[in-house]
């Protein structure tokens, strides 16, 4: 077991160091520090502001080689703009925003709870409706009831999340008026208020797939040999479908819930920026319309690094929850 | 095992009454539902509420320079001048300082404005003047503060935007490279606090502080426009304590995120990412009883009778002390669909229109007839800018190496552009087809003056092409059409519709135009190498003055020699004799004279052909007072009032919730599942 984890997590920091590398490559492949430098100061700045902006950011230095350097310095690499990328991102110095010069790391921290705010409740009342609509709906399987939903799951599967958002808000907000068509409010007693309708469209938005999926499991589970034996004990449909069907089907759900688990850190990118919930995926999305690149790549690891740590835990989950799972 | 009919009912009870669970809570919590994002305690407070869709970067008035921060800066951030807000063209009167200074000759050939500071100025009430003395919050303002703020344009370290707006300013530029130098000698003085390294630098030899009161600006050459830079935030005074103890450092804010102003409100809460709040500021100059007639803390009488009736001002405000609204709350929308939903709902005071909703909302260049039911109100206000397309006038074939037979083409091609057109294919119309550079509502614009090379007259254009040696538009250098390039950074699908009408425009008098889009840094290349033809462009005015738009084609400001903003490289040296002497003169007839002079220069030689001045449309609600739109960038909240109980009757009756649909959905899904429970447990028993 451990020598698979440190396997595993030799491989996850691989993974990282090329992330950041195709990240660094991509960026300044389609913009320059010219770009970010205008963005951040302004079109109407003078050169010496723009100059200075770079020098300030670090972003005088070349990008690869240092020619200011003879070949035998080791410093002809290492004071790059590549080199500072890597220096910063694995001690984890995130530096200022290119966009507005607020450490990264504040923005980190005030982010992370208006998107948790919103992923939590969304996750959780996500996940309980998927299990137990796809729970009902395989316990009435091959009824009119499992027929309509799978075709209601289908229909949910295939309109755009932005379709969603765009239709909910004018349905549920400017229709019905149940609630705010955007907005936030970090005061915990009224914060349900403007994360009720982004949860509510996230749940339906994904709802489909997951039913889908977790109905699949159920109905393979209640062909096994342990559910009829159950039911010959006596044990009642409750029972049967929650302490035997959804017991034995949890390790492809595990999988799900801890994969997803890391990603509610780092926010819902659409319904963050259309709600206007000040959180984590909000800030990815103006920092990429920003190019804030500071942030960006921030942005980029964190989600590479929550991603692995899924990925293993996943693993470690899957032992946890069934002891015939050996990992080595 | 078979199961008993009994246990089967049994079970299907037990799920019916799940069923009715969760449809009791439904319903319950429909019950408490409302759209309302803001708190029931604000409801008949008066607080004005708006939106902002980008954050500003800084708030350091010496740096903030977009609309976005303005609004902030500029209510925060009171100003030694001010523009009237009712009179047109714009007119200055005195802000802090208790009236705008004439121009005063000095020796060789040198100029002074002298600003006296109104009495019982006091900066906003915070800790950082307790560097100053224990216990301080607050202090008088003196004239030395608006001259740390100069200094702090010069200050290379600052990096304002505008500082060669100043170059005029005597020792200005000296003084910036001497604290450079300092700086770079001396480790030691680059850690002194801003105020003692200024100190120690000598100061700004044009910028003489006379007591605490007097503040005289000295420039090495006339320049009356400098007056204007002193209506804006850039030179509103700033305290050195709050310079010095807000450093971003120990965990305290920086200066660019917290403000220590003297203004109308106070900041009280700045998330950019979610809302930033305005307060009144109780110890404002105009409260102070020295202070009662300051032009810039009353609301001016001078009320045009056509804005009463459309309702824009109440007459009834004319003499009372502003500011009028307890509280501003900006919340942040990044999307447009979401926040014109909010303004349509009563929750934002005013807002623009969005282009989804546009043909909704205006119908015949005026308010739908649901929107006017609504009581809303629409204003117009053409903006102080110019968007144009602009020859490299030192380019052989379109510029003036080319003579007369360039100067044919570009009228030509002038001609060839309908604007008005243009306006409503891309701009829902809302801008003016402009005649010349000078936008309405500056001075020097004349509603009567048509450009004859700007009216669209393809027969004309299709004559002065061959007068131009390219019939049919053929080169008869290569007998075939006459290519020209047309140069841009914009590669969005939007910019390039935009590009194709021009081009195509120009196809229909025989001209092959290929429209070259590049990356914003390899355009800036060809414009620096002088490898470009034609280039579309746009220009906000710094200040309503007709100086800030003609110097876009002055030969001085050519981007050619000077790397200034004449990116079209035009060089007259009859307009540039005209532009200084008009630069300088007061606004009357004899200036309107020269400027007329000038525009018929660029009517004739056309470096540009000038498209539009954009328009603003502002929606308003009815209980919205006040709210004259001022075309400029400038902070007109002191101004605005709301009638809260107007607003929160309206907000009730626009959105009472709507349950019925919930209940409905409920009773379906209770009888689409209770036939299948039923059903299931007949076949099973």
């Amino acid at each position: 077991m451990l020598a698979y984890l440190v396997r595993r997590v030799a491989y996850g920091a691989l993974t990282v160091l090329g992330v950041l590398l195709l990240l660094f490559v991509l960026f300044f492949a389609v913009t320059d520090p010219d770009d970010i430098a205008r963005k951040a100061v302004g079109e109407r700045a003078r050169p010496e502001v723009y100059a200075q902006w770079k020098v300030n950011h670090g972003y005088d230095k070349p990008l690869f080689v240092n020619r200011a350097y003879a070949a035998s310095d080791a410093r002809r690499y290492t004071d790059t703009l590549l080199a500072e990328h890597f220096r910063r991102m694995l001690t984890f110095d995130f530096g200022r925003s290119d966009a507005d010069d607020s450490p990264i790391s504040r923005r980190l921290w005030q982010g992370a709870g208006p998107s948790l705010t919103l992923t939590v409740p969304l996750f959780v009342l996500g996940l309980v409706a998927g299990v137990a609509l796809a729970l009902f709906v395989a316990f009435f399987r091959e009824t009119y009831i499992d027929r309509a939903v799978l075709v209601l799951c289908m229909l949910t599967m295939s309109v755009a999340a932005l379709l969603y958002i765009i239709a909910g808000q004018y349905l549920v907000g400017m229709l019905l008026k149940w609630f705010p068509i955007s907005g936030f409010d970090p005061d915990p007693s009224v914060a349900a208020r403007f994360v009720a309708l982004p949860v509510l469209i996230g749940v339906v938005a994904g709802i489909g797939a997951d039913v889908r999926f977790l109905r699949t499991i159920f109905v393979e589970e209640m062909s096994r040999d342990y559910v009829r034996t159950a039911r010959a004990k006596g044990c009642g449909d409750a029972r049967v479908m929650v302490a035997h069907v959804l017991r034995n089907a949890l390790i492809p759900i595990l999988t799900n819930i801890v994969m997803a688990i890391p990603f509610l850190f780092t926010g819902a990118l659409l319904l963050e920026s259309f709600f206007g919930i000040p959180g984590l995926g909000s800030l990815t999305v103006e920092a990429i319309q920003g190019n804030d690149f500071s942030t960006l790549r921030t942005m980029v690891y964190l989600g590479a690094l929550l991603f692995i740590l899924g990925q293993i835990l996943t693993d470690i989950s899957y032992a946890l929850a069934d002891p015939r799972v050996r990992l080595g | 095992m078979r199961v008993s009919s009994e246990q089967g009912l049994l079970r299907g009870v037990a799920l019916l009454r799940v069923l009715a669970i969760v449809a009791l809570a439904a319903c319950l919590a429909a019950a408490g539902c409302t759209n309302n994002p803001y708190p029931d305690e604000d409801r008949d407070r008066t607080v004005l509420y708006s939106s902002f869709s980008e954050a500003p970067k800084t708030l350091d008035p010496a740096v903030a320079y977009t609309t976005a921060e303005h609004v902030i800066t500029g209510n925060v951030y009171d100003t030694l001048l001010e523009y009237h807000y009712l009179k047109r063209p714009y007119q200055l009167i005195g802000g802090l300082a208790e009236a705008v200074p004439e121009p005063r000759q000095l020796a060789d050939g040198r100029q002074s404005y002298r600003f006296r500071l109104r009495p019982g100025i006091t900066f906003h009430d915070d800790p950082c003047f307790a560097l100053g003395g224990e216990g301080r919050r607050t202090r008088e303002v003196v004239a030395a503060d608006v001259a740390f703020a100069l200094a702090r344009l010069a200050d290379p370290a600052v990096n304002s935007p505008v500082v060669s707006s100043f170059a005029q300013v005597q020792g200005f530029g000296e003084f910036g490279s001497r604290l450079a130098e300092l700086r770079r000698a001396d480790r030691g003085f680059a850690r002194l606090p801003a105020h003692e390294q200024y100190a120690r630098a000598g100061g700004i030899a044009g910028v003489l502080v006379h007591g605490p009161r007097e503040l005289e600006i000295v420039l090495a050459s006339p320049n009356a426009q400098i007056l204007y830079w002193f209506a804006m935030p850039f030179t509103a005074p700033v305290a050195w304590e709050a310079v010095a103890f807000y450093d971003g450092k120990e965990g305290r804010a920086s200066f660019a995120d917290h403000t220590v102003g003297t203004g109308p409100y106070r900041l009280a809460v700045y998330d950019k990412q979610y809302r930033l709040v305005l307060e009144r500021n109780q110890a404002w100059y105009g409260h102070v009883p020295a202070n009662r007639d300051a032009p810039g803390a009353v609301f001016p009488s001078e009320i045009d009778p056509a804005d009463v009736a459309a309702g824009r001002l109440d007459p009834a405000y004319a003499g009372r002390l502003m500011p009028f609204v307890d509280r501003i709350q900006f919340s942040r929308e990044r999307e447009d669909i979401p926040r014109f939903n909010k303004f349509l709902q009563g929750y934002y005071d005013d807002g623009g229109i969005i282009k989804e909703s546009f043909d909704a909302v205006i119908q015949g260049d005026r308010l739908s007839p649901a929107m006017a039911a609504r009581g809303m109100r629409l204003d117009k206000e053409v903006e102080p800018t110019i968007f144009y397309v602009g020859f490299n006038m030192e380019d052989k074939v379109v510029g003036a190496p080319a003579g007369e037979r360039g100067r044919k083409l570009r009228q030509a091609m002038s001609l060839a552009v309908d604007s008005r057109q243009y306006l409503d294919l891309f701009l829902n119309g809302r801008g003016v087809p402009a005649q010349s550079p000078l936008p309405p509502g500056i001075f020097g614009y004349d509603t009567a003056y048509k450009n004859p090379f700007r009216q669209h007259d393809v027969a004309r254009a299709r004559q002065l092409l061959a007068e131009a040696g390219y019939r049919n538009g053929i080169d008869p250098a290569t007998n075939t059409r006459l290519r020209i390039s047309f140069d841009t950074s914009a590669t969005t699908a939007a910019a390039n519709l935009q590009f194709e009408f021009l081009a195509s425009a120009w196809r229909q008098i025989g001209l092959d135009v290929e429209i070259n889009a590049t990356t914003y840094n390899q355009f800036q290349d060809k414009i620096r190498r002088g490898a470009y033809q034609i280039f579309i462009w746009g220009w906000v005015a710094d200040f309503p003055d007709p100086e800030n738009f003609l110097f876009l084609l002055e030969c001085q400001s050519a981007r050619s020699k000077s790397g200034g903003p004449n990116t079209a490289n035009f060089c007259d040296p009859e307009f540039d004799r005209l532009y200084r002497e008009m630069k300088d003169m007061p606004s009357d007839g004899r200036r309107a004279a020269v400027i007329r002079r000038m525009l018929e220069i660029l009517e004739r030689e056309r470096p540009w052909i000038e498209l539009y001045h954009r328009e603003d449309y502002i929606l308003s609600h009815a209980w919205l007072v006040n709210s004259k739109p001022m075309g400029i960038s400038y902070p007109a909240y002191k101004y605005k009032d709301v009638r809260p109980e107007l607003r929160a009757r309206l907000q009730e009756e626009w959105n009472a919730p709507m349950r019925w649909p919930l209940y409905l959905a409920l009773i379906l899904v209770v009888a689409a599942t209770v036939p299948a429970i039923r059903t299931y447990y007949r076949e099973r028993l």
